[in-house]
Parts: structure tokens; C-alpha cells; sequence
């Protein structure tokens, strides 16, 4: 049996158990989320002891060298000294400048670093209701064309910060963010590649980034983005991306809408792994981002792949609710 | 004499391979239903692992690794028969990648020597 040392306080760990499930059973209100070392809402620091690799997956090399480590998946066999106070380093101020609805459940926040803020767009980065509920969101802004931060906001029903970003937060306030991560976004490098997107709900945000990102970086392959909703009111930003589509002949925008109006342009109840392999032509030089709900990226990227995608060529971000 | 892993193509070949080999699995109502709710990324490293040592490359596969991997399989139902046509898949991807009969035989039976492991027999 391993054990921990948070403060000044020795914590024993029982086997297989994580750093923060031992520190939330003695009663410490540790910030967390997903649970599943991906949103990084748990990030802890160690300044002493060996830390699994399995609690950096993911994490920048800055913050891997400075001995950050995801709680949630830090299962150390020897004893982890660990801080207490790390996190205030972390977080950066962010003032909102646009608060405003795209429709009846999901919001668009715009948000001004309050110093330079490097991201890549399709990355997420983490919003911070008081010191220990962050949420994470991904950004559908492009740095060096906006000048702002854009997320795309879901309400979750009794969601802590979902709820109080879309009624208590307001143009002019202060939030508190933290630094974007993420795998998904757009890389140059082989600028006549096809680019598939495909996401469900706020999925669209980081897609939207990505897209954006390839064109300001002269990508000259086709993109395609097709949008999954539910329902046709579910779509958003649709007459942006129209626009978008026929503004750039590189750019395609389609929306598959299970319970479908036909007669809206772009608007096609044809499932979204049938409208990409229908778009792809040789799906297996296409370069894949996948993002929104877990279920459908998992599904999405399994047809895919069986069709013939190459899995280096597949980039997800399931968007996992929080657990806590 | 080169080794069998030199002869296939070594890393290259096992890049080459695992795609083709995977698609064929999950394709494979035989046996892709011990394949659902998997993570994929996690899925195909493990798979690359496989690969290399079936093609006769430097490894850290073990008995034990083996039967604690697939320990909950057998309880669902894993057997003979699944193997069979793992096996089977493992055949047809060396055969679209060109390679020669012998050399398929010689990794379908390195394949066929952890069965037993796979098993927990």
C-alpha cells in the first residue's frame, strides 16, 4: 500500500485507488469534473516522489516538467508528496464582452484575456465558478483572427456552471479560465489534405475553430463540416456557415438532422458518417476531427475507421459530462 | 539467415499491418462483439504489441499479461473458436500485405503458441 502527502497531512491509499478519490474520502473539496483524465479540472502538483505516466497523458510538456499530474488518474505505487496551493499559478482573468444566445439552450460567450493567452483553435480551456468548479469548453475563435475568446455554452440541467454562465453571468464580468489543452486542432503540414469535421451539439464550436484555422492558414484541400442535431431548431450558427460555404470554394457545410425539415438549404436527415464517407472520396488520406457527445464520437470514429479512415487520422474530443 | 521480423518489414510492417488487421477484427461478427465499448487508441497499441511479437520482434509480452488481459473475455464466452478466427484474420491481412506463405505460417503459429494464455487453460 502507497501513500500520499498533502500538506502536512499522510494519506494511505488503499490498491488501485486514485490520489483523488483517497483525498476526496478524507473530506478535502478537490476540484474535479470528467473523472476520466481528460478535463484536467484536477490537476495537481507534486514536489516530491515519482508520478505515473499515466497521470500526464495529455498534458503539456511545460506542465509535465513543473510536475503537474491529473488526480483522477494518479494511481502512484510510491509515496507522491504533493502541494497544496499550486493552482493559483494556473488561472488567468478573462472579461466577458459579449453574452448572448444562439438559441434556447446554448449560449455564445466572448471573453478578453486580460493578458496573452496562447491557444490553438478547437482546444479547450477550463471556466472557473469560485475556486474549485471548473467546467471545460472548447473554443471556436482562431487566434490571430479574433481577438476575443469564443465558447459555445449548453445548458445541462441542474449543470453548476452551465446555468450560472447562461443567468448570472453578464457583459463586463470577470471569469476566471485556465490555460487551453486538447489534441484537437488543425496542423499545416499537408495543406491539400482532406479535412472531415463532424460533431453533435456544441460540438460545433471547436469544428468551427478548426475550420477557420485551416483556411487562415491557406489550407487548400476541402473541408467538410457536417453538424448532427436532433432537431432542426437544434442547429445554430447554420446561416454563418452557409455563408462560410459560399464564401471559400474550399469550404462545404452540411447539417444532419435526425428528425429533418428537407426543404431548409444544406439540411439532410442522412447520417452523419454517410454524408463524410459520401464527401470523402479516398477516406483513408482524410484527416478527421470528431467532437460532442461521447457515444456519437465513439460510434462515429468505429464507422469511420471500418470504412476505411486510418486511425492516425482521427483526432476526437468527446465532450465526457462532469461526474461530480 | 534474416529473422522473420526482418524479412516482414520489422516496425514498418506492424504499421503496415495493424489498421487492415483491426478493421478485419471489428468487420468480423464472429468476434467483434468482444470489441465493443473499447477505446480504440488504447485498443490498436495493444494491438500493435500483439502484432510485433506474433511477427517474431523484440516484445515484453508474458503469460500472465496475456491471461490477465483477456481473463473477463473468457468469462464472456471467449474461446477456441474466437482464436480460430483472430487466427484467421491475422491470415488474410499478411496475404493482402504480400507476404509469403511460409512466413504466414511461421506467425500464425507463434499466434497459435499463447492460445493456451489467452485462454487461461
Amino acid at each position: 500500500m502507497s501513500h500520499i502527502i498533502f500538506g502536512d497531512k499522510r494519506i494511505g491509499l488503499d490498491e488501485g485507488q486514485t490520489v483523488l478519490s483517497a483525498l476526496l474520502e478524507q473530506g478535502y473539496d478537490i476540484a474535479n469534473s470528467c473523472r476520466a483524465g481528460v478535463c484536467q479540472s484536477c490537476l495537481m502538483k507534486a514536489v516530491e516522489g515519482e508520478i505515473p505516466a499515466e497521470a500526464q497523458i495529455g498534458l503539456k510538456d511545460t506542465l509535465k516538467l513543473q510536475g503537474y499530474f491529473m488526480a483522477c488518474s494518479c494511481k502512484p505505487d510510491t509515496p507522491l508528496h504533493i502541494a497544496t496551493d499550486a493552482n493559483e499559478g494556473l488561472q488567468s482573468s478573462a472579461k466577458v464582452i459579449e453574452h448572448k444566445l444562439f438559441n434556447k439552450d446554448i449560449l455564445c460567450i466572448r471573453l478578453k484575456p486580460e493578458e496573452n493567452f496562447e491557444y490553438n483553435a478547437g482546444q479547450f480551456i477550463s471556466v472557473w465558478k469560485e475556486a474549485k468548479v471548473g467546467r471545460s469548453y472548447s473554443l471556436a475563435s482562431v487566434s490571430g483572427l479574433d481577438d476575443y475568446l469564443e465558447l459555445h455554452i449548453r445548458r445541462i440541467s441542474n449543470g453548476v456552471v452551465s446555468n450560472w454562465l447562461h443567468d448570472e453571468v453578464k457583459a463586463g464580468d470577470i471569469l476566471q479560465i485556465r490555460a487551453a489543452s486538447g489534441n484537437c486542432f488543425y496542423t499545416p503540414g499537408m495543406p491539400e489534405q482532406k479535412i472531415l469535421l463532424a460533431g453533435t451539439g456544441t460540438g460545433l464550436a471547436p469544428l468551427i475553430g478548426i475550420a477557420r484555422d485551416a483556411l487562415k492558414q491557406d489550407h487548400t484541400g476541402e473541408i467538410h463540416l457536417v453538424h448532427g442535431t436532433r432537431h432542426v431548431d437544434d442547429l445554430y450558427m447554420h446561416q454563418t456557415l452557409l455563408d462560410m460555404t459560399k464564401q471559400n470554394n474550399k469550404f462545404n457545410y452540411l447539417a444532419s438532422v435526425l428528425q429533418g425539415d428537407e426543404n431548409q438549404p444544406a439540411v439532410s436527415s442522412v447520417s452523419i458518417d454517410k454524408q463524410l464517407i459520401d464527401v470523402a472520396g479516398d477516406i483513408k488520406d482524410c484527416k478527421i476531427f470528431l467532437c460532442g457527445d461521447p457515444d456519437m464520437v465513439n460510434n462515429l470514429k468505429r464507422k469511420l475507421f471500418i470504412a476505411g479512415a486510418s486511425m492516425n487520422n482521427i483526432h476526437t474530443d468527446p465532450f465526457i459530462a462532469s461526474n461530480s | 539467415m534474416s529473422s522473420l521480423y526482418e524479412r516482414i518489414g520489422g516496425q514498418a510492417a506492424v504499421d503496415a499491418a495493424v489498421d487492415i488487421f483491426y478493421r478485419k477484427v471489428l468487420v468480423d461478427d464472429r468476434i467483434n462483439e468482444f470489441f465493443d465499448g473499447v477505446d480504440m487508441d488504447q485498443q490498436i497499441n495493444k494491438q500493435k504489441g500483439f502484432l510485433t511479437m506474433v511477427f517474431g520482434g523484440p516484445n515484453e509480452y508474458t503469460g500472465k499479461d496475456m491471461r490477465e488481459g483477456h481473463k473477463h473475455l473468457v468469462e464472456r464466452g471467449l474461446n477456441d473458436s474466437h482464436v480460430d478466427a483472430v487466427i484467421e484474420n491475422l491470415g488474410a491481412t499478411l496475404q493482402e500485405l504480400g507476404v509469403a506463405g511460409e512466413d504466414i505460417q511461421a506467425i500464425a503459429d507463434i499466434a497459435n503458441s499463447v492460445r493456451d494464455d489467452v485462454l487461461n487453460r
